[in-house]
């Protein structure tokens, strides 16, 4: 599950939406009858995706990944929009927290040279775009952006140390 | 073609985020009922605006037919004024033949289509010609004001010579019978002379100049503009009055040919003159 050939990419495919949709969907925080909180660990497949992979397949993947989520949460198009969208803002987040020395995919493919804190930056914008996107297609409307924003603020977070938790404990090289 | 190929290569991840996109809207839409009755609320709200939007845009796209309508409108109100009919009201003889009502002129619209550079000979081209039966020596009007008399006729396009050009003889006068040539010095375009008005007639500045109808070429009464100054002529007994135009003949786009029913009846009398 932590390297970069294709067997370790669908167990982790495999793995997180297990993970996404069996766990982490049962649990949701709120008050007054409306939640407010949910973890979402699947901008973390998106996030470790082999850095070689071209920037579409990047998209495209993440859309599949995202339908199969939206097919256990019953809520087609949504979780795939937001997938689709943290697809293609990885490249971004990728060109923003580049090191001085850039990254070492070919000299070694470990990766392992990135450290802790780029992890979290990165996994903290990925996290945060999926989240953003995602409660802005689920109310639909520029209308609710308080809604959208309360969620956003409230979700990331919890989404972001939970995500964290799992890059330090797998180690895992992109 | 490899143009093409390359800007695909170098945007796809952003087309093929865009077609997903796309997609997921599709799903989104029919397929969760939440989003649908927003979406649906969404368009209801915003199609009033598109409509509007697109009503605006579709009515400025008449306007130039809207324009021609109008245009020939004022052609045709403008025939039936007063100075525009032949002075034979309340002859009750039948034997005089009247031919339509006792218009004596008619009215075309016409559009400027092309004028020459500015010089002290301006000449314009108008968008009618033979299919119209325009013949030279017509005269033209502007919306108001003259624009100019009608020199060489096309099939479908007319050379009218300006009245900014130095050959340009009109007849005009002013409200009290005074008469003489209107000519320009091909100097400043805003104003023109009007010459031979006898010295003994008081003339103000701010008088109205008009059209005289002593000529075929225009009705009585067009206004061309007002006496800005006298200029005595000294020995001859006359003066010179400078006339500001009340239009700008070289900015005109609306052109209105005036042909006179009765010109053919009137030249002979001329000629015999002599």
């Amino acid at each position: 599950m932590r390297g970069v050939d294709a067997v370790s990419n669908i167990i982790r495919f495999m793995a997180l939406l297990f993970l996404q949709v069996f766990i982490f969907r049962q649990v949701s925080l709120g008050w007054g009858g409306a939640d407010y909180i949910f973890i979402f660990v699947a901008p973390l497949f998106v996030a470790l995706l082999p850095m070689r992979t071209p920037r579409p397949l990047v998209v495209i993947i993440a859309f599949l990944f995202g339908i199969s989520v939206d097919a256990f949460y019953g809520t087609l198009g949504v979780h795939a929009a937001a997938a689709t969208f943290a697809g293609y803002a990885r490249q971004f987040a990728l060109l923003v927290l580049e090191p001085r020395e850039r990254y070492k995919v070919k000299a070694s493919p470990d990766g392992k040279d990135l450290s802790q804190g780029w992890w979290l930056r990165y996994v903290g914008i990925m996290v945060a775009s999926y989240t953003v996107f995602y409660f802005s297609m689920e109310a639909f409307s520029p209308l609710f952006w308080r809604e959208i924003a309360l969620k956003s603020v409230l979700t990331i977070p919890v989404s972001w140390l939970l995500c964290g938790i799992i890059v330090s404990l797998l180690q895992p090289r992109i | 073609m490899e143009q093409i190929l390359r800007i695909f290569y170098n945007n796809g991840s952003f087309i093929t985020f865009v077609g997903l996109q796309l997609l997921c809207f599709y799903l989104i839409v029919n397929f969760n009922a939440t989003q649908r009755a927003i979406a649906a609320e969404t368009w209801t709200v915003r199609a009033g605006g598109v409509k509007d939007a697109v009503s605006t845009f579709q009515d400025y796209l008449d306007l130039r037919e809207e324009n021609e309508i109008q245009q020939r409108e004022n052609a045709e109100l403008r025939s039936k004024l007063q100075e525009y009919q032949s002075n034979r009201q309340g002859v009750t003889s039948d034997s005089i033949q009247d031919l339509i009502y006792g218009q004596r002129f008619t009215i075309l619209a016409a559009n400027v289509v092309n004028r020459s550079s500015y010089s002290p000979n301006n000449t314009a081209i108008i968008d009618r010609g033979n299919n119209f039966r325009i013949q030279a020596g017509q005269g033209v009007l502007g919306d108001e004001g003259l624009l100019g008399i009608v020199d060489v006729v096309s099939n479908y396009h007319t050379r009218i010579i300006s009245i900014l050009h130095r050959a340009t003889r009109i007849s005009a006068g002013l409200r009290n019978n005074a008469f003489g040539t209107l000519q320009w010095d091909g100097r400043d375009p805003r104003r023109m002379t009007l010459t031979d008005i006898a010295e003994f007639y008081p003339v103000s500045p701010g008088d109205t100049v008009f059209t005289t109808g002593y000529s075929s070429v225009f009705p009585t009464g067009q206004v061309i503009g007002t006496v800005e100054s006298m200029v005595i002529q000294a020995g001859t007994g006359s003066q010179n009055l400078v006339v500001r135009l009340i239009n700008d003949p070289l900015a005109t786009r609306n052109a209105f040919v005036v042909q006179d029913l009765f010109k053919d009846d009137i030249a002979p009398l001329n000629t015999s003159n002599q």
